[in-house]
């Protein structure tokens, strides 16, 4: 099994305050699987994505990626591993600010031993004419695009996506998520995608739904439907 | 209702408490020692003016060739004055140093004694104050001078015609280390060799709103006129032109007005800093901003809301700096005066100036720089702040790099172009840092080699300046004069072999208010001359001269015969390197024919070895390396420690300044760095982003600040030493004091960024989180 996570447990708060936000979460990922993560806010996706992004520690249980374990890891080893193996794409881009949009990409090109070429990757991107604009100047989904190109110009073995189309708008929303599925055929990443919106759940090989904390269902989606046809 | 926003003060200076603390520091010690030194200097500037009074100082004094007679007294009296004895013995004392011995004075100049008692019978002394710190020496130790008394210390004094120890008044500066003045009893008095006897005078003006006022001048010179009708006098010096009274005055006055300049531009930076770092904040909450303003919070609510912390912190600082300055800070500045000069005692005064200088212009330059910078920030509509879109152009255009450039090195131009606005403030702060740092650190060593300068270039071991009886200089009764300077000359030969002979004659240069006007000796010397080789015959000034008045070779000069009222312009043939003082040299017979003087005059002798075999009463002055070189040992003991506090001010200012901006610069980019930690970034690599851009900026700043300290220091220093004084000393800096400063200021920066470093550390990644939710 490429990603194996096993009886996580996370909880926020201390004595009367404490809230368990994830109460024994057991997946399991294939290589280049797209994973779609759907459930109400409060259910505990955010922060599963951030503990398999070696951002946040879980209180019990264990993550392994290729059979290394992440709870041995140190705060070096946790660098080098989401160096080695992660992309992230944020809800709110959070991109580098006084960077432009080719330096944006490059931040993430410098991580890795064998990076993507840059110029046809953000041809691919729709970025061509935007590369030295800072990020002020773009719209929201030109900012997408870039903090797309940045996750996976390392071409990494797992691509986070925390909300990606959540600030988007629909049409922008779809083209993103072409990109993502281009990426995730072209390249062969592994996508695990936490969203609100039930109608993305339609493009993932896999569908799994959390509530306060619990897998209420993991799913193999055999009817595939590509990005361009979702509707919502 | 109370204004809600008024809440987050508390919780503000808790999360910012670094901030405020150094700033809190920096303008704490900053107000406190100016207030400190404002209060110190009002106080003894008061005590020094009472003292005039309180005291009965003298008008002026003169020194006559003999004792004068009670009915020449009485002849001298009519010139509207009345004359004091102020007779004296200079003595010799075995620790190297010479002691002015008065008997006590009771009607004029009087004593402060500062410490003990005054001295009783034989055997015991009271000295200066100054002197006896100088020398280290206090009540209960012995002195003995050259004749073998020996004296016991039974007070510390203060005299008030000698708050400045000058031994000469000619002299270019004081020399409170081998120089003091001391009173004994009577009976000690009486016991010294009459010969020996210093006849000096002091009166004191019938109608004395003449002291201090403008006719003083004029009435001084009809006195010396009137004075030498009847008394042959060799020295007449009115209290305005008496260095030992006077020097303290002028000089106190002008430190208090450079600490204020200091001040202001202390608090100018700090005011900036604010500012910057008040528009971080803003740029921060711009979302809480916007949706106050669409809430219907006015402009100036915010504008008051943002500046109360800056105010508040600057007006903290006022009264703490100023609590301190009234207490401890106060006497700090005031020992250093009582280290240069022989001060009576003093009482604090209530300072309303210094009050004003130190509270309220730093509130209102604090003001008026935060309200500026704040209204322009926030004057922009809401949507602007909700958006997060606090420019004013349309939009920021990325400065073009090329594509080849490594992504680090891009990176790092990029995070230096976005902070240009702190890095001018940084330069400006380590600009002023370095022109204080290189004074601090160029005087003792300026000092040094002047010193060193001196000894290398010394004319000779020992010049011996004879002092001509007026007799035989009487242009009105000319054969006697001749008769007289012929017995002079006989009695003033020496059998010294290495003495040799030389004619002077004394000038002045033209003087201004942006330059005192200088006593200029011009030697006459012999064309075989083995201590000054001209190159050939010919005018030429000395190298000390051409610094202060930049003449070069080929230029004219003019210098003022004030007792004749004569110009002399004199071309110059060329530069001798000689820095013991400001002269002019020539062939002795030109000089001899220039002045009108005697084909065989001379006025002194230049020798290696002291000349023994002349009578003291003909020997007016003896100029050897020790007299050359006070101005170095004094300004080297009364600045000396006060110039390991600019340096270490200095030091504190850069790691205050470079604290606080690469601060504001870290928590600018918390976000971005901490995305690059999820990415996968190192915290070295972070550093190596983050804290290079900035070790390159001050390197920079460094970098440019050193040349323009460097020419801006040398010309304030010029305009302001010569309105201060008269001579010169050259300045030059060492190539060595750049490297100190350079290393001074770039250890100050590593300190810094090893705290920033840690503090990159620290960011942590659900920073980034947190901004999505």
């Amino acid at each position: 099994m490429f990603l194996e996570i096993k009886d996580i447990h996370k909880s926020f708060g201390e004595n009367e305050n404490r809230v368990e936000v994830l109460k024994g979460i057991d997946i399991n990922v294939n290589q280049g699987e797209f994973v779609v993560m759907l459930g109400p806010s409060g259910s505990g996706k955010s922060t599963l994505l951030n503990i398999i992004g070696g951002i946040e520690e879980s209180d019990e249980g264990s993550i392994s990626i290729e059979g290394n374990s992440m709870n041995m890891m140190n705060e070096k080893r946790l660098s080098l591993y989401r160096r080695n193996h992660l992309g992230y794409i944020f809800q709110q881009y959070n991109l580098i600010p006084n960077l432009t949009v080719r330096e944006n990409i490059e931040v993430g090109a410098y991580l890795s031993k064998h990076p993507l070429e840059i110029d046809p990757l953000i041809e691919n991107l729709g970025l061509k004419e935007h590369q030295d604009k800072l990020p002020n100047q773009l719209s929201g989904g030109q900012q997408q695009r870039t903090s797309i190109g940045r996750a996976i110009i390392k071409n990494p073995d797992i691509l986070l996506c925390d909300e990606p189309t959540g600030a988007l708008d629909y049409a922008t929303s779809k083209d993103i998520l072409k990109l993502i599925e281009m990426v995730n055929q072209k390249y062969g990443n592994t996508v695990i995608m936490v969203t609100h919106n039930a109608a993305i759940q339609y493009m993932a090989d896999k569908i799994i739904q959390l509530r306060d904390g619990k897998i209420r269902s993991i799913k193999q989606n055999p009817m595939k439907v590509r990005a361009e046809e979702l509707e919502w | 209702m109370k204004n809600p926003l008024h809440k987050r003060y508390i919780r503000e200076l808790k999360d910012d408490l670094g901030k405020y603390l150094v700033i809190f520091i920096l303008l704490v010690v900053s107000i406190g020692f100016v207030s400190g030194f404002e209060v110190a200097d009002g106080s003894l500037i008061k005590a020094y003016h009472a003292s005039f009074e309180k005291y009965n100082v003298e008008d002026g004094n003169f020194t006559t060739e003999r004792t004068i007679t009670a009915s020449q007294k009485t002849i001298l009296e009519k010139n509207g004055i009345q004359i004091f004895n102020l007779n004296n013995y200079e003595n010799a004392f075995t620790n190297g140093t010479t002691i002015r011995i008065f008997a006590q004075r009771d009607e004029v100049d009087r004593v402060c004694l500062m410490k003990g008692e005054m001295p009783q019978g034989t055997g015991t002394i009271a000295i200066d104050r100054m002197y006896a710190d100088n020398n280290g020496l206090s009540i209960g130790d012995t002195l003995e001078d050259a004749d073998g008394n020996v004296y016991t210390i039974s007070g510390l004094v203060a005299l008030s015609d000698y708050s400045a120890l000058f031994q000469d008044n000619a002299e270019l500066m004081f020399d409170a280390v081998k120089f003091g003045v001391g009173i004994v009893s009577e009976e000690q008095f009486q016991s010294y060799d009459a010969n020996a006897l210093r006849k000096t005078y002091a009166w004191k003006y019938d109608d004395a709103s003449i002291a201090g006022s403008d006719k003083e001048e004029d009435v001084s010179k009809d006195l010396q006129s009137a004075l030498r009708e009847v008394i042959s006098i060799e020295e007449f010096i009115p209290r305005y032109q008496n260095q030992a009274i006077t020097f303290t005055g002028d000089d106190m006055g002008g430190d208090g007005a450079m600490m204020v300049v200091f001040l202001d531009i202390v608090i100018v930076i700090v005011a900036f800093v604010f500012a910057i770092t008040t528009r971080d904040t803003i740029q921060k909450e711009a979302n809480v901003i916007g949706t106050l303003r669409a809430s219907g919070f006015t402009v100036n609510e915010l504008v008051r809301h943002y500046m109360v912390m800056p105010i508040l912190v600057t007006l903290l600082s006022a009264l703490i700096g100023n609590i301190l300055g009234y207490t401890w800070l106060k006497d700090v500045c005031a020992a250093m005066y009582y280290g240069s000069y022989s001060l009576p005692t003093y009482e604090t005064v209530w300072n309303a100036d210094a009050f004003i200088k130190t509270t309220l212009v730093p509130c209102l330059i604090m003001t008026f720089v935060t309200w500026v910078v704040l209204w322009r920030s926030l004057s922009l509509s809401p949507l602007k702040f909700l958006r997060n879109d606090l420019s004013r152009k349309k939009h920021h255009h990325a400065f073009p790099l090329s594509h080849r450039f490594p992504i680090f090195t891009k990176f790092r131009l990029r995070i230096n172009f976005q902070n240009i606005p702190n890095y001018i403030i940084l330069l400006i702060g380590i600009m002023f840092g370095n022109l204080m740092l290189m004074f601090g650190l160029a005087l003792p060593d300026i000092l040094q080699s002047y010193q060193t300068n001196i000894e290398k270039n010394l004319l000779a071991n020992y010049q011996t300046v004879l002092s001509i009886p007026s007799e035989a200089m009487d242009e009105n009764h000319r054969f006697q004069s001749m008769m007289q300077f012929m017995k002079f000359s006989k009695a003033v030969e020496t059998t010294n072999e290495s003495a040799e002979k030389f004619s002077a004659y004394t000038l002045h240069t033209i003087g201004s208010d942006a330059c005192k006007s200088d006593e200029v000796m011009i030697y006459g010397v012999m064309d075989d001359s083995k201590y000054v080789r001209l190159p050939v015959n010919g005018i030429y000034i000395s190298s000390l001269y051409a610094d202060k008045y930049d003449t070069k070779k080929g230029d004219t000069i003019t210098l003022v015969d004030e007792e004749n009222d004569k110009n002399y312009d004199l071309t110059i043939d060329g530069i001798l390197p000689y820095e013991g003082s400001i002269s002019v040299f020539m062939p002795m017979q030109q000089l001899n024919e220039m002045f009108d003087l005697s084909e065989d005059f001379f006025a002194g002798y230049f020798s290696d070895t002291e000349i023994t075999d002349i009578d003291q009463a003909y020997i007016g002055s003896v100029i050897d390396l020790d007299s050359l070189t006070k101005v170095s040992r004094q300004l080297t003991v009364s600045m000396g420690s006060m110039m390991y506090l600019v340096d270490g001010f200095c030091v504190g200012l850069f790691v205050v300044l470079m604290y606080l901006l690469s601060k504001i610069i870290i928590e600018k980019n918390a976000q971005s760095i901490s995305m690059t930690k999820i990415l996968g970034y190192n915290n070295k690599e972070i550093g190596r982003l983050y804290i290079r851009s900035m070790t390159f900026a001050v390197i920079v700043c460094i970098a440019l600040s050193l040349p323009i300290c460097s020419i801006v220091l040398v010309r304030v220093y010029r305009i302001m030493l010569k309105q201060m004084m008269t001579g010169w000393i050259m300045f030059s800096i060492h190539p060595k004091i750049y490297v100190e400063m350079a290393v001074l200021g770039f250890m100050s920066y590593v300190v810094v960024s090893i705290l920033e470093m840690k503090k990159i550390r620290h960011i942590p990644m659900d920073r980034t989180l947190k901004n999505v939710e």
